[in-house]
């Protein structure tokens, strides 16, 4: 029984999650916007959605696209994003991003950013990103 | 005897007109050869300094791009871009070329706010200006070269900030010293090499 439990347990902490990779934040001034990028991975086996993002360095967090229209470059809210099993989602420059409005502090190269994201499953994730110099 | 000579000086001139044409750039021509269409436009640079646009850069090659300084994500990465081919030029040793980003947002992007945005990303202001201006003239700018910039719907932060966007050109533009368009580049995706390359062929 003691055995069968701490088997279960092991499973339980080696389960398959939602992983968030490479999280870095451009510089940029208190009140200015910045952007986050990262490679998201669904390792579940289940599809998931990402409901939002939140960070106590920004008045506003949003999960934005930009898109290439004729040559204009617009950017979109994404509301919610289904990620499947097994999919990998980059969110680089000139895609996805999490967009960080109106900033609380200076973020300059080197400093360190908080963000909780929130999945449908998954719960919620800290990640922490570092600013880069561009 | 004086066919020789003839013929000797005849070897010589295509000689010369080779190591000419090598000289130039292997003979490469730019795509665009085209006037500006503005001139005498009184600008301000990130220190509140007077520019004329863009008569204050004749003389010089000038690489002028199109941002605003609430763009999270293209601006940023056009300015990188900037910043690349500045480091290029340097390293190579290739001087008499000018840097400015102009703002198609001058409502909100003030001097000191385009300071700013340059000091943040250690901006070598050496040969690199920020510009803003009079909403008039500014519009006057970006319909002549080309440049669509949209402002988007507002929405607002929860202290009441208003927040909007732009859809916008993301360009950067390749200037000669006579103030002639001769090369356009995506900004955000501009092949910094090929920017270089079209430099060198502009010459001092
Ligand atoms: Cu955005």
């Amino acid at each position: 029984m003691i055995f069968l439990l701490s088997v279960l347990t092991i499973l339980n902490f080696n389960s398959p999650k939602m992983e968030i990779d490479s999280a870095w934040v451009r510089p940029a001034a208190k009140g200015m916007n910045s952007a986050l990028y990262f490679d998201l991975r669904n390792n579940t086996s289940n599809t998931d959605t990402l409901i939002k993002v939140s960070s106590p360095v920004a008045e506003l967090v949003q999960v934005h696209e930009t898109l290439n229209k004729n040559g204009l470059m617009e950017m979109k809210e994404v509301k919610s994003l289904g990620v499947h099993k097994n999919q990998i989602i980059k969110f680089a420059p000139g895609g996805y991003h999490v967009m960080l409005i109106k900033l609380k502090k200076d973020l300059k190269a080197g400093a360190k950013v908080g963000f909780v994201f929130y999945f449908k499953k998954a719960g919620k994730i800290k990640v922490t990103a570092v600013v880069k110099s561009y | 005897m004086m066919n020789k000579k003839i013929l000797n000086k005849i070897y010589f001139i295509i000689f010369f007109s080779i190591i000419l044409i090598l000289l130039n750039g292997c003979g490469k021509k730019l795509p665009e050869d085209r006037p500006i269409g503005v001139k005498n436009i009184v600008l301000l640079n990130q220190d509140s300094s007077k520019v004329i646009f863009p008569d204050s850069f004749k003389g010089k090659t000038l690489l002028l791009c199109f941002i605003y300084t609430n763009c999270p994500d293209i601006c940023p990465m056009t300015t990188h871009n900037m910043q690349l081919i500045q480091e290029q030029l340097k390293k190579e040793n290739i001087n008499n070329v000018q840097f400015a980003e102009m703002s198609f947002d001058p409502q909100r992007d003030t001097p000191s706010i385009l300071k700013t945005f340059g000091d943040i990303r250690n901006i070598d202001y050496s040969n690199f200006t920020f510009l803003t201006g009079k909403s008039s003239d500014i519009k006057s700018i970006l319909n002549n070269m080309n440049i669509l910039a949209l402002p988007g719907d507002t929405t607002k932060t929860e202290s009441g900030t208003p927040v909007y966007f732009f859809t916008h050109t993301d360009r950067i533009t390749l200037i000669d010293k006579d103030g002639k368009i001769r090369n356009e580049y995506r900004g955000s995706k501009a092949d910094i090499q090929a920017v270089v390359n079209d430099i060198k062929i502009l010459g001092d």
